[in-house]
């Protein structure tokens, strides 16, 4: 079975369409909620987060679930407002709850205030963090600077080693992918109230290094294709090494996504969604690779009026010698 | 062409076996350490301090961050024996690391005070007591021979308890030594070390007050000049420097608000001297931006969970390329096993803080590593189908997939770079672990794999096609 990635492009890029505006729409959404694309967590937000288990050990202390009223109650005598209550664990012996930022001695008194409510605590197996607003904003910033240099990296590497309309279409499907996992996690964020962290921007700049390496084997291809086969119209050339490259395609996503969806299924809670965050952009990335990357160069260069065979394969010469020379003899 | 086979499977063999030597305890007897585990992993408190410019100091400098991160780990580890770790980072913050500090109250308490440096005077009253008492301690301990001798008992019973006393008395004399001047590190205005005239290897510590810190300065010198009763210099109410005055400044005390502390200093301790009358010297506000405190066992459960998943997911990943690419995959499978043992050797001598977010960049080199193999065996299958013999096929797969792996990898080490320049914290660990594991991999996907496969081919046994490719093994049977 052979698949023509380009007489169909016209779909491929408009599912990818559909998908990008269902997220443009929910990051639009969520501005009007949050004043942000997604839904800010801790680290963007600034506050203090305690999660707190009780002691088990202690006899009796665990026999019935924390209760949200309890703690709600407690959080309201210390002014501290109706906020953000989340009872963890199969148990329910375990609590998450966020508050503006508290310093150490008002951290203190209401971790002295649950105790009496709740019972004893297992210091060993909390975790409080608090943070401060402006640290957010660094990351974020450091992250997007850190984006856009990668990206200029990556065009001037990709010019190089191919030409610029291959590295610009590889930054397009790039794009792509980010836009892709950014709108479904601010649809995640709308719906199931999920959060994005620092991790997050973490993923985001991992996919760029796996969404670029998933076109360039495709590209790589290609590079190939039109040196060895230039009669053939840009079209077949394409559909070609999309075709010799699809096993490939599947099976490294298949070896990627297994631990991913091991840490997804197995790991601890902060990894979870940092594992989500990277199988959505890497089914996006090969998506785009395959069906959106390869299209669209295919597209540009039949604009371009270079889409019939006979294409001029010395402008390639001095980059594909590489995959050019054949191996030496034996 | 198998010279060079047999020499590249030697080297093999001498990394792999260099790399166990790193990783388990013989490693440790040639000073190789463990892979550091980060405080979200074995639990503490991390602190994020932010340095904050005053009207006097209006801009922060390396050397401000460099004092005011003296002062934190002196307050923190006045000994200097934990395990903390106090880093100046970008932003002008600081970053302080306390490994299995589950209550950061005490730090917090200690962060958030100004430090404060003064200088004192022996105080007249106490420094006569003292001597008065320290000649009764010299005649009591004088008689303690004689009494010896005798031996009565009681008598040397009565002594010791008198010698006690004494000696009491004269350590509480000891701890009110000094009294209090104006002269404090307000009135400095810098400090600085320099090599000592005609001793190689010793080092001064300068002292540079302002013009009212000089007239103060130029009065407590005075006072004690050719005494040989030391000033006392004080950081946070502890004693970190104690200098006498010569003679000759008796006229005059040490006058121009300069002086020169010689104490035969190595660099390193004038070094700290000098940031610590700086840092005291320097009331820069210190903030406290983020606190996170990780429970100890939270902690190992992280490690034991991510470590399950990785394994897990690796298990499944070797399962699937022996089912799926046969013999090829069986090698890419030690291949694999190989880079988990070189990337983690890698880890080791490079010191790498091994956080969460860098186990998940381990976890996902392991995919990148496989990639580099499918690619290579993919295109040996294609070239196989094309009626290329085994041996031109393999060599081809090969030489064909490099330039896509070549450049595959240097585009996720471009972003990785981008990561670990830009990024602080998780985002740099993260960077630094999948960086090594793409470097690795190219080196194992490339070298490994390539002569485990031609010296598997040496045997004629395992030279069937159908070992290479399942669809081939139909159409022959």
């Amino acid at each position: 079975m052979k698949l023509n990635v380009n007489k169909q492009r016209g779909l491929w890029w408009s599912l990818s369409g559909a998908v990008i505006l269902a997220g443009v729409i929910a990051m639009a959404l969520s501005w009007n909620e949050f004043k942000a694309p997604l839904r800010p967590g801790l680290d963007f937000l600034g506050g203090t987060r305690l999660q707190l288990e009780r002691d088990c050990r202690q006899p009796g202390n665990c026999d019935l679930p924390i209760d949200v009223a309890d703690i709600r109650q407690v959080l309201q005598e210390k002014n501290l407002g109706a906020n953000n209550i989340q009872i963890l664990g199969k148990e329910k012996q375990a609590v998450a709850i966020r508050t503006p930022p508290l310093d150490e001695a008002s951290r203190n008194d209401l971790k002295d205030a649950l105790t009496k409510k709740l019972g004893k605590l297992d210091a060993n197996k909390s975790q409080i963090d608090t943070v401060g607003p402006t640290l957010g904003r660094q990351l974020f910033t450091s992250g997007l600077l850190a984006l856009l240099l990668s990206f200029l990296g990556i065009v001037v590497y990709l010019t190089f080693r191919f030409q610029l309309d291959f590295a610009l279409f590889a930054v397009v499907a790039l794009f792509h992918d980010l836009l892709v996992t950014v709108g479904v996690f601010s649809i995640l964020g709308l719906t199931q109230g999920v959060e994005v962290d620092s991790l997050f921007i973490v993923g985001l700049l991992t996919i760029i290094g796996f969404s670029v390496n998933d076109t360039v084997v495709i590209y790589d291809r290609v590079r190939e294709n039109l040196k060895l086969t230039p009669h053939l119209s840009v079209a077949e050339t394409v559909d070609n090494a999309v075709n010799q490259t699809l096993g490939r395609s599947i099976n490294t996503s298949l070896t990627t996504a297994l631990p991913l969806v091991g840490i997804f299924a197995f790991g601890g809670e902060t990894l979870r969604y940092f594992a989500l965050t990277l199988m959505v952009g890497f089914v996006a990335g090969v998506y785009s690779s395959v069906f959106i990357a390869s299209t669209l160069l295919t597209w540009w260069r039949e604009r371009q009026g270079q889409g019939r065979g006979g294409y001029n394969s010395t402008v390639l010469n001095s980059n594909s010698a590489l995959s050019d020379a054949s191996p030496e003899e034996l | 062409m198998i010279r060079q086979q047999r020499f590249l499977l030697a080297l093999i063999a001498l990394i792999v076996c260099g790399a166990l030597i790193v990783v388990t305890p013989i490693g440790k007897q040639f000073g190789f350490g463990k892979v550091n585990l980060g405080l979200d992993l074995q639990g503490g408190t991390q602190l994020t301090l932010q340095v904050k410019p005053t009207e006097e100091v209006k801009n922060i400098d390396d050397q401000v961050m460099a004092a005011v991160q003296s002062v934190v780990a002196n307050r923190l580890d006045p000994e200097g024996v934990s395990e903390i770790s106090v880093q100046a980072t970008s932003n002008q913050q600081i970053l302080v690391q306390l490994p299995g500090v589950s209550d950061p109250k005490e730090a917090a308490k200690l962060l958030s005070q100004v430090a404060k440096l003064d200088f004192r005077r022996p105080n007249n009253a106490k420094v006569a007591q003292l001597n008065v008492r320290q000649s009764e301690l010299r005649k009591l301990l004088a008689q303690q021979e004689q009494t010896e001798k005798e031996g009565n008992k009681e008598a040397i019973e009565k002594l010791n308890i008198d010698i006690k006393q004494k000696e009491q008395q004269v350590a509480d004399l000891r701890s009110q030594y000094y009294e209090k001047t104006n002269l404090t590190g307000e009135d400095l205005r810098n400090a600085g070390y320099s090599p000592s005239q005609g001793q190689p290897d010793l080092w001064d510590v300068t002292l540079q007050f302002d013009p009212d810190g000089g007239r103060k300065f130029a009065e407590l010198t005075k006072s004690i000049a050719g005494t040989r009763q030391p000033m006392g210099i004080f950081l946070d109410g502890k004693v970190i420097s104690e200098a006498t005055v010569e003679e000759k400044f008796k006229e005059n005390g040490i006058t121009g608000g300069a002086a020169v502390i010689t104490g035969n200093f190595t660099l390193e301790k004038a070094q700290l001297l000098a940031n610590q009358l700086k840092g005291g010297s320097l009331p820069v506000p210190v903030t406290i931006e983020e606190i996170r405190t990780v429970g100890a066992s939270l902690g190992q459960e992280s490690i034991r969970q991510s470590i399950y998943a990785g394994l897990g997911g690796l298990v499944l990943v070797l399962i699937f390329m022996v089912y799926y690419y046969r013999l090829p995959g069986l090698i890419a499978d030690i291949a694999l096993c190989i880079y988990g043992l070189l990337t983690f050797a890698a880890y080791v001598l490079l010191g790498v803080t091994l956080t969460l977010p860098g186990v998940a960049g381990f976890i996902l080199s392991i995919g990148m590593a496989v990639d580099a193999n499918i690619l290579i065996f993919e295109r040996t299958r294609e070239e196989l189908r094309d009626g290329k013999t085994l041996y031109r096929s393999i060599e081809s797969g090969f030489y064909r997939a490099f330039s896509s792996i070549l450049d595959g990898n240097v585009t996720t080490l471009i972003a990785c770079a981008a990561l670990y320049w830009l990024g602080s914290g998780l985002v740099r660990g993260f960077a630094l672990t999948l960086g090594i594991g793409v470097v690795v991999s190219m080196f194992t996907a490339l070298t490994c794999s390539r002569t485990l496969m031609f010296t598997a081919i040496g045997f004629p046994s395992l030279r069937k096609p159908e070992l290479f490719d399942a669809k081939r093994a139909k159409v022959v049977s």
